[in-house]
């Protein structure tokens, strides 16, 4: 009997996820954590507070999550009855900060014991969800997991609307919280110009000729940076922020140039009669981008000043978009030779370092692939018929997780 | 026996398990965010001091409108767009009569082409393959005499489909090249 239950939950587990997960490991190891609702009284927000919680400790990968709603007074050593057999209980105090804010009061108890207590500050009610990824953030920290640095993160997305019509999204990684940036034009390829997530670029196609354009979300002031004929992209920012990799056709030809910010000049790095796009800073110096210079698009690398142009990639016949983070990369792969209907692209993991390619995604539409800044996991969009989702790979840990938009399609994504 | 049973119960589970995966998120997704904005980064009074993730602060102060974005359109009037095969950017023979039309009608005028892609991939290849349209069209322009410099080229890549379903006569449709006149 007990073989069927672990045979159940094992398959339950991993069934409902989407079908990057190819194990998950330890499963059984994973020890039992309730939410709990501390604040004065019962109300939507704590309800919808626990779910929050809920789904973002699913995420940490550290505990099995009841995700029940119980009430229990903060101070409490012992769980509320309905969670008698939780090992650890995070417990929460939500409150009226006075001037619009939300006060919140975290604890986390291991056996009765309290391992954390912290005090958090939510400027805009509106963001909650926000806070539970902060919570989610440090008690992954005090509980020793890998680095989940891009769970606070902010994503940004282009959402199209309607034909030639699209907004630039700011939102979470789950798409709960959403806050629409720029609209009444038709953009793309929006991108943080910033560590900070105060800055952004963004293609504006409304122009008479596509325009990169730098905006602060501080002042909203939108500057004008570099127009070009055909197209004109962000396609990656350096460390610093003071070096942008751009795809420019001043004469129909899309190649790959340097932007620097300060000095304004632009260095043309790539220089070919066919297509060049996606360039992407490598750890070593070098540019990785896409070509179709063999006849179907795939990953090159080149090096500023130079016309050497090597591949980084032998397998697949249609590799068309890549990211990168030091000697990683991820890059779409189209799957089968159809035409049409069922078309397959998968994500897969390169280590350059020794070779090994790891297939990411199994099945569907997975497109735009985006290392974190921190290198530990994958954004990217997943498009099913009309339907678009942000999905997120931990690969560190073989998980996945996709959350859908509710209306509208996906164009670009940037965390 | 056990085995078996566990077996059987295993594969049952995983047929029933199957149909009602769900992609759905525990959090539902509330969709346009409206939130006004109040923009100070007044410190947490937290019990254990101060971190830069105590205090959560709005994303930004901007929403910012634009000028109206142009309307949805095909080619102007008595224009035919010039339609590619998946994944391809040179002319196809049943458009040769199509693009000399065109080529008269523009010949003395400024003209933009617009290249468009179908949906399969938003990525900077697939706005590149509509450029590359557009770039073809030109070629064959200029060859027909039209002045290069009067000629402006944008790529909207799948964002300005002119079907909306899911067919393959929908997508052929989507892969083109229109002309507008300024």
């Amino acid at each position: 009997m007990k073989i069927i239950l672990f045979f159940l939950t094992l398959i339950q587990l991993t069934w409902g996820a989407d079908a990057t997960i190819e194990v998950v490991k330890g499963v059984a190891g994973l020890s039992p954590l309730a939410i709990e609702d501390a604040s004065a009284q019962s109300n939507d927000m704590g309800r919808k507070f626990t779910k929050m919680l809920a789904a973002d400790m699913n995420v940490v990968s550290l505990f099995t999550v009841d995700e029940s709603y119980a009430m229990a007074p903060l101070d409490s050593l012992s769980p509320s009855p309905v969670h008698k057999d939780a090992q650890y209980l995070l417990r929460y105090r939500l409150s009226d900060d006075g001037s619009g804010g939300v006060k919140a009061d975290i604890k986390l108890l291991q056996n009765g014991n309290e391992l954390f207590f912290k005090t958090y500050l939510l400027k805009q009610s509106e963001m909650l969800v926000f806070l539970s990824h902060a919570i989610a953030f440090d008690i992954n920290g005090k509980m020793g997991g890998s680095p989940i640095d891009w769970i606070k993160r902010k994503v940004l997305f282009i959402r199209l609307t309607s034909p030639r019509h699209s907004e630039i999204v700011a939102s979470d990684y789950t798409l709960s919280y959403q806050k629409v940036i720029l609209t009444g034009g038709m953009y793309g390829f929006a991108k943080w110009g910033n560590k900070e997530q105060t800055d952004l670029y963004y293609t504006s196609l409304s122009d008479f000729k596509p325009t990169i354009y730098k905006m602060n979300l501080l002042s909203g002031k939108k500057e004008k940076l570099i127009s070009s004929d055909g197209m004109a992209v962000c396609s990656d920012v350096s460390e610093d922020g003071q070096r942008l990799l751009l795809t420019l056709a001043p004469n129909g030809q899309p190649d790959i140039y340097m932007y620097d910010l300060s000095s304004r000049n632009k260095t043309r790095i790539t220089d070919y009669s066919g297509i060049d796009v996606n360039g992407q800073f490598m750890g070593d110096g070098s540019i990785a981008f896409v070509s179709n210079r063999l006849g179907y698009p795939n990953i090159f690398s080149t090096r500023p000043g130079s016309t050497a142009v090597t591949p980084l990639v032998y397998q697949g016949k249609n590799n068309s978009s890549l990211s990168s983070y030091k000697n990683f990369l991820v890059y779409k792969a189209r799957e089968n030779s159809a035409t049409f209907s069922g078309n397959t692209f998968n994500l897969h993991l390169l280590s350059l370092k020794s070779g090994n390619i790891k297939r990411l995604t199994a099945s569907g539409e997975n497109d735009y692939p985006r290392f974190s800044p921190d290198g530990e996991a994958i954004l990217y969009i997943k498009q099913d018929g009309s339907r678009s989702s942000i999905g997120v790979i931990r690969f560190g840990l073989n998980k996945s997780f996709a959350f859908p938009l509710k209306s509208g399609r996906i164009q670009s994504i940037d965390w | 026996m056990m085995k078996n049973v566990a077996f059987l119960s295993a594969t049952v589970a995983m047929l029933i398990l199957s149909g009602c995966s769900s992609k759905e998120p525990a959090i539902d997704a509330t969709a346009n965010g409206n939130g006004t904005s109040i923009g100070t980064n007044a410190n947490a009074n937290g019990t254990s001091g101060t971190d830069s993730n105590a205090v959560i602060a709005p994303i930004t102060n901007a929403n910012a409108n634009d000028a109206a974005g142009s309307e949805a359109s095909a080619s102007d009037s008595q224009l035919a767009s010039i339609l590619f095969d998946y994944d391809k950017f040179n002319i196809r023979e049943d458009m040769q009569a199509s693009m000399a039309k065109n080529a008269l009608l523009v010949k003395d005028k400024a003209v933009k082409l617009e290249g468009n892609c179908d949906e399969f991939g938003s990525d900077e290849y697939n706005y590149a393959l509509g450029l590359k349209r557009a770039n073809a069209v030109k070629s064959e322009l200029v060859n027909a005499g039209a002045n290069a410099d009067s000629i402006t080229m944008v790529s909207f890549g799948e964002g300005n489909p002119v079907c909306l379903e899911k067919t393959q006569e929908c997508w052929a449709k989507n892969r083109r090249v229109d002309f507008k006149l300024p």
